[in-house]
């Protein structure tokens, strides 16, 4: 019957494309951290592990940072938090602050942070202020 | 007061606790034969520069991943850690102090395999996706020992300092990896004619809006490069599963290549018919067109310099112990212990000097495990007195690249490969 094969044709359409949605977003679970009292101090435990198909490690430990106080420091703890943590600027040597504005500048544009204009302004004077050569102690 | 007490005070002096509460003229006469410690505990820097990182590792806390050993933190969103010094002494690095770099915060927690596959798309015939099960039951498995080295290693040293991660020398590391032939999933999806090169995308992902880098990482290799053929998608490290943040369930293993082309949780292999353009191929991990990838900022900013896609790592060779942090004893025979690799080619030789480079002598090879692994090297070395010594180290491949002791910069801090030192202290023993 006509209308049958019809509907059996859509099932098959739907079902081929369910498949091939669910090849393309495999079960993943990411981005986990989680605040850590103790960073760096305190043993981690094993997580329990189950026989089935689910392979999971415990979330990734975010220890506490103190950034220097000052004018800025919020907007750091804001937009470039987003995609990476401040400590991404302590690790840093000390750097001349045309290299800490060319890092921001390099972050909205290259990497689309898109940090509103004045924010971005305070963002580069706290890094300089802060963290460039000569500033930091 | 009592010996006991004394001798308690003694001991807290040594431990640096009580230096001030302590009349120190008074204890030699009973210990005669105890030195003086250090009057108290110095932490580390909390940053370096504008010099160069003095120390052999970066200067970061331990930390405790999943996983993992305490290593030395880098950054923690994403994770960047650093293998410790004393990890080397063995040819391959034990998966859980083996170094982490993620490039984007959505690193994977948990990954089911139930609906994980393997993806062979693109420019191909026939896409494949495929299990774990079936990577691992339906195709007969390869090993190869390979080292995997940070492009930015030992980025710490340059002068000037340059932006980036703050890597000393631990961003590498050396495993046995067992996998599938890459060559065996392209030819099994068909690789159509007029195909360039191969792109590689893992579960990574960050915040930032499509079509950004900070949204996907992704590298490719032409499918002209020889390399293809040596290359191996690794589901065991050492003979066990990948950590997470190492990769699992695959990473892709370049061997001779610096890690930015290893893949981890590698899961799509697209097949490209024109040169990928994205930022982590055409703009990062690019590296000068001259000799050693040298140059200057000044160079650098008159925009002659043409750049190249990074590739294969230059040959280096590490003193690993003694770390220089005992003393040593004049007349003692000192066993020295270390690393060499080379992306280049085996190990064929690698020695030390004691006289700044003016005259080397030859020291015994471990066993070779091919030419991408690590070589471990040792030699017996006797400070003659008291006294300061500089001992240096060089590694030699079999196509005869070696190591020159003048320092290098370029803009992204890669490719540092200089003659290594360490410095000892031998202390008078009379």
């Amino acid at each position: 019957m006509p209308a049958s094969t019809k509907t059996r044709k859509i099932l098959l359409v739907v079902f081929m494309a369910t498949a091939v949605a669910m090849l393309a977003f495999a079960d993943v679970r990411k981005g986990e951290y989680a605040p850590s009292q103790l960073g760096s101090l305190q043993q981690s435990t094993t997580p329990e592990l189950t026989p089935d198909a689910n392979f999971a490690a415990s979330a990734y430990p975010v220890p506490a940072l103190d950034l220097a106080p000052g004018d800025g420091v919020q907007e750091v703890r804001i937009y470039c938090n987003t995609c990476h943590s401040p400590r991404y600027v302590t690790m840093q040597p000390p750097l001349p602050a045309a290299t800490w504005e060319a890092e921001v500048n390099k972050m909205n544009k290259t990497f689309g942070a898109n940090i509103p204009v004045e924010d971005s302004r305070k963002i580069i004077a706290y890094l300089q202020e802060h963290y460039s050569t000569g500033a930091r102690h | 007061m009592t010996i006991r007490e004394i001798s308690r005070r003694a001991l807290l002096n040594r431990m640096g606790l009580a230096s001030v509460a302590i009349g120190v003229g008074a204890w030699p006469e009973i210990f005669p034969a105890l030195g003086q410690g250090q009057d108290h505990e110095k932490p580390i820097e909390s940053f370096t520069g504008p010099g160069p990182n003095p120390h052999w590792n970066s200067i970061g806390p331990y930390i405790s991943e999943p996983q993992k050993a305490p290593l030395i933190l880098l950054t923690d969103r994403p994770v960047q850690l650093e293998t410790p010094r004393e990890y080397f002494q063995t040819v391959f690095t034990p998966n859980d102090a083996f170094y982490v770099r993620w490039h984007l915060s959505g690193i994977p927690n948990a990954v089911d395999l139930k609906t994980w596959r393997l993806q062979i798309e693109g420019n191909v015939n026939r896409p494949v996706a495929l299990s774990l099960a079936e990577l691992v039951r339906n195709f007969k498995s390869v090993s190869v020992a390979a080292t995997n080295q940070c492009s930015g290693n030992s980025r710490s040293r340059l002068q000037p300092r340059v932006p980036g991660a703050q890597w000393g020398n631990g961003a590498m590391g050396n495993a046995m990896w067992t996998g599938v032939p890459l060559r065996e999933l392209l030819d099994m999806a068909g690789v159509r004619e007029g195909s360039l090169e191969v792109q590689f995308q893992g579960l990574e992902t960050g915040p930032g809006p499509n079509g950004y880098p900070s949204n996907l990482f992704l590298k490719s290799l032409e499918l002209s490069n020889n390399v293809i053929d040596e290359c191996v998608v690794a589901y065991l490290m050492n003979g066990e599963p990948l950590p997470m943040l190492n990769g699992f369930p695959v990473r892709l293993v370049v061997p001779g290549y610096f890690a930015t082309y290893w893949i981890k949780c590698l899961t799509w292999v697209r097949v490209l018919s024109a040169a990928d353009d994205n930022f982590w191929m055409k703009t990062g991990y690019r590296i000068p067109d001259t000799p050693r990838g040298n140059t200057t900022p000044e160079e650098m900013k008159s925009g002659n310099i043409k750049t190249l896609p990074i590739g294969r790592f230059p040959v280096r060779s590490f003193i690993v112990s003694p770390g220089g942090d005992s003393k040593l004893i004049p007349g003692a025979p000192v066993s020295l212990r270390g690393i060499a690799f080379s992306g280049y080619g085996r190990i064929v030789r690698v020695e030390i000097s004691d006289d700044d480079g003016r005259t080397w002598s030859s020291t015994a090879l471990g066993e070779d495990y091919g030419p991408y692994s690590f070589r471990t090297w040792s030699s017996s070395w006797t400070p003659k007195s008291a006294g300061r010594y500089s001992l240096a180290v060089r590694a030699t491949d079999s196509k005869n690249n070696g190591q020159l002791d003048q320092p290098i910069w370029n803009p992204g801090g890669y490719l540092w490969n200089r003659v290594e030192r360490q410095e000892f202290i031998a202390g008078e023993a009379s």
